[in-house]
């Protein structure tokens, strides 16, 4: 096989398919110059790999902003009492449907059966009051969770302020101490 | 790896519903290999740190556009690529850009130095499409199918940029001689 049809690069990059791998392999064993090749990409690899990667000298984060955060409205609909009273709203009509669906064909006055309209009402109303209590209970759970959270990360983050606290006074003590002692030096010769 | 790749799916997930917090736990993540990316291809400090500033803050605005989460680093990349190459078009006709690197200031932490040097060196003498070729295939380790979709360009092109790139790295740091044959 001839050296033009073995891709020694993308063999060394890792780019080559297990069988495309084996020809190489069996192409290198037999051909000097490519093993060259090859051992001359593994010392440029490893040149190239002796740059360190350096830290960013400033660490890049984001404050939260409005303009990203979620709308009030937005937060309201993705809660549990949007949802309740979507499926109140839903299961009202779903029993008024059912209701006037049930209604009998007109009849002469005297026999109209008398449709309680009342009484529907009060299941509709009794019914969303079921869901929007549920809806509402939800919503509190949510909160008592969300607002233990939120103490949560900030007790997190008065201790992390605290120890940068302490380190900076610890630090500036040290500094302190090291000045002082500099002064010494300094006045030592002079006494 | 599929445990990171997870892990940043949720924080994408997050970040998307507005969850600052996360988005700067996936900024850390990968501030730094952004940076260098693109400290080597701008080849200035301040101008990699502000530059990565923008690319993280376009990520955040169009987080919502990334239709694939497990592609987030290429996607990433690409918003590199584009701020990079803004910046150096940018520069191209006020002369040739100076670049901090080349005075050697920051190779005082690489070991050893003379490598460090002349990797930096050779780096410098590439165009800046064969460099960024070198830096997404050997330091951030990307695909060629990858590098092309944050490169829009071939694969073809990749390979050939790539190829040309090596051998002129090759006769700087890796030169016939070291062989030993001769």
């Amino acid at each position: 096989m001839s050296c033009s049809s073995v891709d020694v690069k993308a063999y060394f990059l890792g780019e080559v398919s297990r069988a495309e791998k084996s020809v190489v392999d069996d192409h290198l064993r037999a051909c000097e110059s490519c093993r060259e090749e090859l051992d001359r990409l593994k010392l440029t690899d490893t040149a190239l790999r002796s740059l360190v990667e350096e830290d960013a000298p400033q660490r890049i984060a984001f404050v939260s902003d409005k303009v990203f955060e979620p709308r009030w409205y937005q937060t309201i609909w993705r809660s549990g009492p949007a949802m309740g009273f979507a499926s109140s709203a839903l299961l009202a009509g779903a029993i008024l449907a059912h209701g006037f669906s049930l209604r009998p064909p007109a009849q002469p006055a005297a026999a109209a059966p008398v449709v309680d309209t009342a009484q529907i009402e009060q299941r509709i109303e009794r019914e969303v009051n079921v869901r929007l209590e549920a809806a509402a209970a939800k919503q509190r759970e949510q909160m008592a969770s969300m607002l233990d959270a939120v103490q949560k990360s900030y007790e997190t983050k008065r201790q992390a302020d605290l120890a940068d606290v302490r380190q900076a006074v610890d630090y500036y003590k040290n500094q302190t101490a090291r000045l002082m002692v500099a002064a010494n030096r300094v006045e030592t010769p002079a006494q | 790896m599929i445990f990171r790749e997870v892990e940043d799916r949720d924080l994408i997930a997050k970040a998307r519903r507005g969850h600052v917090d996360a988005y700067n736990v996936l900024v850390s993540r990968w501030e730094k290999r952004v940076f260098n990316y693109l400290l080597r291809m701008v080849r200035n400090r301040e101008d990699a740190m502000d530059l990565s500033q923008d690319v993280f803050l376009k990520a955040y605005q169009n987080l919502k556009k990334l239709e694939d989460p497990a592609k987030f680093a290429g996607w990433l990349f690409r918003i590199a690529h584009n701020e990079a190459y803004s910046l150096l078009r940018k520069n191209r006709p006020d002369g040739e850009i100076v670049g901090e690197l080349a005075t050697g200031e920051s190779s005082a932490r690489m070991f050893p130095i003379e490598t460090s040097l002349a990797v930096q060196s050779a780096l410098g003498r590439l165009s800046e499409d064969q460099r960024e070729a070198v830096l997404l295939k050997v330091y951030q380790g990307f695909k060629f199918d990858e590098m092309a979709e944050i490169l829009s360009c071939p694969v073809s092109t990749v390979k050939s940029r790539l190829y040309t790139a090596l051998d002129l790295l090759k006769q700087t740091l890796a030169p016939v001689s070291l062989g030993g044959a001769e």
